[in-house]
């Protein structure tokens, strides 16, 4: 079963935390199109979570058409356009570079100086590929 | 959706103390509610006036419907309560103990008693006041499940129990939950377990229940707000509970983030920072 890491005593609520898991999961096709979840209650049970919690996390993910509902089967990953996947791509990174730019703000390190570090580690990452005889197709 | 429990200007004091003050409260069929409050708050009192098993001074409650002094065999046969303090009859045998309680109970389910029975190794044949604490409370637990009642109040219910107790009777809740409209209560003070396994939570505090909300509303709403500026000495935070101040920060803890303030800040310059807040922390800061 796919296991997810729930810190029940953070501030950002359970089924946030799941929805966001999920999201990661699908996104970086660890769990593939056609793919079931597993039950409310088997996550529930798993995690010893209120059940309540997995479906909220389950509907939205299904709102927002990550999941589909099979009757009777339970949730199973949706087959997504290229394009939407790529939405929801950009949109994840979006949300990661604003918790970075956050913590940066917090240890003092203004915006041009993260640019900075950001355009270093970019060109130093793509020197690094492009000497590597083996770059499987880089994406980005 | 359907009122399990409605308290009205429910007041109970003990001599010159007052414990309770015209609480009102309204717990509807399928909250699973953790109930958080300091020490001396009232939790015990307010979770047995509610069954009426230390009546209130005044107001009222009701239970599905019917008045808390006059229920129904029926309805009572629906309800099941964990005492903090074991208060089961010390000279019986666990065995002699299940065999009694099993019948005042319409449905009393067997398997359940025999699968907790030996999964937390309790020796029936030992009487009640043999029992160690923790596996006084594993008893009673198992005796509250066995009845498979609509309602459940637990006063404590993990006080007494080890990690690996606390989890099985998480567990059990969240095999309770699954079936849905079953109404649970728990008063506790580890918010970990009740951050897993509650929709709702509520706050006694100063004789009332101050604060009655979806746990992920609460974790959503409530949280710490920090500006920073060359000067924030004309920043005012929206909702705060509380505000600490210097020259070129203020915090504040607030009951909900006012989105559109929020962007003006930013529109003028300040740097928001905005961080959640687990809920140990924001019980501390409501009942500060």
């Amino acid at each position: 079963m796919i296991q997810f890491n729930i810190a029940a005593s953070s501030g950002i609520p359970i089924y946030k935390q799941v929805v966001e898991q999920i999201e990661r999961m699908i996104l970086n096709g660890f769990l593939a199109k056609g793919e079931f979840l597993p039950s409310v209650r088997q996550v529930a049970n798993e995690l010893n979570v209120n059940p309540m919690t997995i479906s909220k996390a389950y509907g939205l993910l299904e709102e927002r058409g990550y999941l589909s509902r099979q009757r009777g089967k339970g949730m199973m990953v949706a087959q997504q356009e290229e394009q939407i996947s790529k939405k929801e791509k950009m949109a994840m990174l979006e949300k990661m570079i604003a918790e970075l730019i956050s913590d940066a703000t917090q240890m003092g390190v203004n915006h041009k100086e993260l640019l900075a570090l950001f355009k270093t580690k970019v060109t130093s990452d793509d020197n690094n590929q492009a000497s590597s005889v083996v770059s499987q197709g880089a994406e980005v | 959706m359907t009122t399990s429990i409605k308290i009205s200007k429910l007041s109970k004091g003990y001599k010159k103390e007052v414990v309770l003050n015209d609480l009102d409260w309204t717990i509807n069929q399928g909250d699973i509610i953790g109930l958080l409050g300091k020490n001396g708050a009232g939790k015990s009192t307010l979770l047995s006036a509610i069954l009426n098993i230390h009546p209130a001074d005044s107001g009222s409650v009701t239970i599905f419907d019917q008045d808390n002094k006059a229920l129904s065999n029926e309805v009572k046969a629906r309800i099941a309560y964990v005492p903090q303090q074991n208060d089961e009859i010390p000279w019986l045998t666990i065995k002699e103990l299940i065999a009694f309680k099993k019948q005042f109970y319409l449905q009393w389910n067997d398997e359940k008693v025999d699968e907790l029975i030996t999964r937390w190794e309790i020796n029936t044949k030992k009487k009640m006041s043999e029992l160690s604490v923790g596996q006084g409370q594993r008893v009673l637990i198992i005796l509250a499940l066995a009845s498979n009642p609509d309602l459940m109040i637990f006063d404590e219910p993990a006080a007494a129990l080890d990690p690996a107790g606390r989890r099985d009777f998480l567990r059990e809740i969240v095999n309770l939950a699954v079936e849905e409209n079953k109404t649970i209560i728990f008063s506790t003070h580890i918010t970990s377990d009740l951050e897993r396994i509650a929709n709702k939570v509520a706050i006694l505090h100063q004789g009332k229940i101050c604060h009655f909300d979806d746990l992920d509303n609460v974790k959503e709403n409530v949280v710490r707000v920090a500006v920073h500026s060359k000067s924030v000495r004309d920043v005012v935070v929206p909702n705060a509970l509380n505000t600490q101040k210097s020259n070129c920060q203020i915090s504040s803890v607030v009951t909900h983030l006012d989105k559109t303030w929020q962007q003006e800040m930013q529109a003028q310059g300040h740097q928001v920072e905005v961080n959640p807040m687990g809920l140990e922390d924001i019980f501390l800061e409501i009942t500060a």
